[in-house]
């Protein structure tokens, strides 16, 4: 998909697709793995430990749950995430975890798996909490439900999304939404149970693109839907933006894939 | 704050006025404490197992709080004003409580076309480990049908 030009004096740029982490070819994870284990190591605003941190500890705490922001919000944090894994790796994006199918395996392998194929440590497995981000000192690193322990209720079935997303008013869907995003959070557990420390988890940023992805999908069936006009002015703090900035995603420079395949063509001479 | 709750009985829709939807709205609540799942069941009997589930025929559906545990500022940062100035433009204080829409479609209509008028809703508080935890709190619940 391209979109109009930025300026006059620009041609139309192509968006980038964010997609499916249980369906990324070899190459598009392992530059996701680079991007995310990149940023993990950068110590100031442009790193993992920055971004995380945005959420919840340390202080303040941006997020915004049980509130008219909540989607708007989550849209332009993962938006500025992305943005500084590409500046680690141009071009990758925030894939999404699809939490209504392949109940089975629970996690995507993608960030279930400790070490990667060649047997390093998976950066999208853990990470390490800066201390200011620790609820105590002794937690160092993100930790998850551990795996094969039952889970206390299944995961979020189409049928449930599907309803959900049926909804017409855009506050009844939000908070609907925003419910069933709260069950994978306790169903992930551990650190992305808690707000706090929530977004330390590399999964936390596979769950959001799923939530972004869903009120997406609700845009496109209800064309115009949104916020009332009293809240589109309304900055997105800490975040250069407005809610009204954050409705259209191919503005902000992508769009929702179920998967892409590209073969180059012949060479303009 | 709760691990379990029993309503009083909620008056049903009237089996003449037919409704496309119905949902339970669960207002001013509490999520100061852990996250949790609510399991809700409606025309449940009385004395509802602890580990009652989607099995069981009064389950309605469940909503989940993503709550925030413990203060993590000094004294006072988690408190929520109870007096807002009007020219007060900063957005909500984190902790305000919040409304929970739960849609009870099929469990309503099954208690319609079973003849019942009244329903009592039961809800039940689990932990992320499915642990009972009293973290329940909301001001009153009303149900909604839609035509």
């Amino acid at each position: 998909m391209t979109v109009a030009p930025t300026s006059a004096r620009r041609a139309p740029v192509r968006v980038r697709h964010r997609r499916d982490a249980s369906r990324l070819s070899k190459g598009q994870l392992a530059e996701l793995r680079q991007a995310v284990s990149r940023a993990q190591k950068i110590g100031d605003d442009r790193g993992y430990q920055y971004w995380a941190g945005v959420h919840g500890l340390p202080l303040p705490r941006y997020c915004q749950h049980t509130s008219p922001l909540f989607l708007p919000w989550h849209r332009a944090y993962l938006y500025f995430f992305e943005k500084a894994l590409q500046d680690q790796v141009p071009g990758v994006t925030v894939p999404w975890w699809d939490w209504t199918s392949r109940h089975g395996q629970g996690l995507p392998p993608a960030y279930g798996r400790a070490k990667t194929p060649n047997g390093k440590p998976n950066p999208l497995a853990s990470s390490p909490i800066q201390p200011a981000g620790r609820r105590e000192a002794s937690e160092k690193r993100t930790w998850r439900r551990r795996r094969g322990s039952p889970a206390p209720f299944p995961l979020p079935s189409v049928d449930r999304v599907r309803e959900t997303l049926a909804n017409r008013d855009y506050f009844t869907f939000q908070n609907q939404l925003e419910s069933i995003h709260n069950g994978i959070h306790v169903w992930v557990g551990g650190t992305m149970g808690d707000p706090w420390t929530a977004a330390y988890d590399p999964v936390f940023w596979a769950h959001h693109c799923m939530v972004d992805r869903l009120w997406y999908l609700w845009q496109l069936d209800n064309p115009g839907a949104r916020l009332p006009e009293a809240y589109l002015d309304l900055a997105l703090p800490p975040f250069e933006m407005t809610v009204r900035e954050t409705l259209e995603v191919t503005a902000l420079g992508y769009d929702y894939a179920a998967g892409t395949a590209a073969v180059p063509g012949p060479s303009r001479g | 704050m709760v691990d379990r709750f029993r309503s009083k009985p909620l008056e049903l829709p009237d089996p003449e006025q037919p409704f496309a939807r119905a949902d339970l709205a669960f207002y001013d609540v509490d999520h100061s404490q852990g996250s949790f799942e609510v399991r809700v069941f409606l025309g449940a009997r009385r004395g509802l197992r602890r580990d009652a589930g989607t099995e069981d025929a009064a389950y309605a559906g469940s909503f989940f709080v993503f709550g925030h545990e413990r203060c993590h500022g000094e004294e006072g940062h988690c408190d929520v004003p109870t007096d807002r100035d009007p020219f007060d433009f900063r957005l909500p204080h984190h902790l305000e409580p919040g409304l929970q829409l739960l849609t009870v479609t099929d469990a309503v209509r099954r208690l319609v076309e079973a003849g019942k008028r009244k329903a009592p809703v039961d809800a039940l508080v689990l932990g992320p480990e499915g642990e009972a935890l009293k973290a329940l709190e909301f001001s009153h619940l009303r149900l909604l049908t839609y035509a």
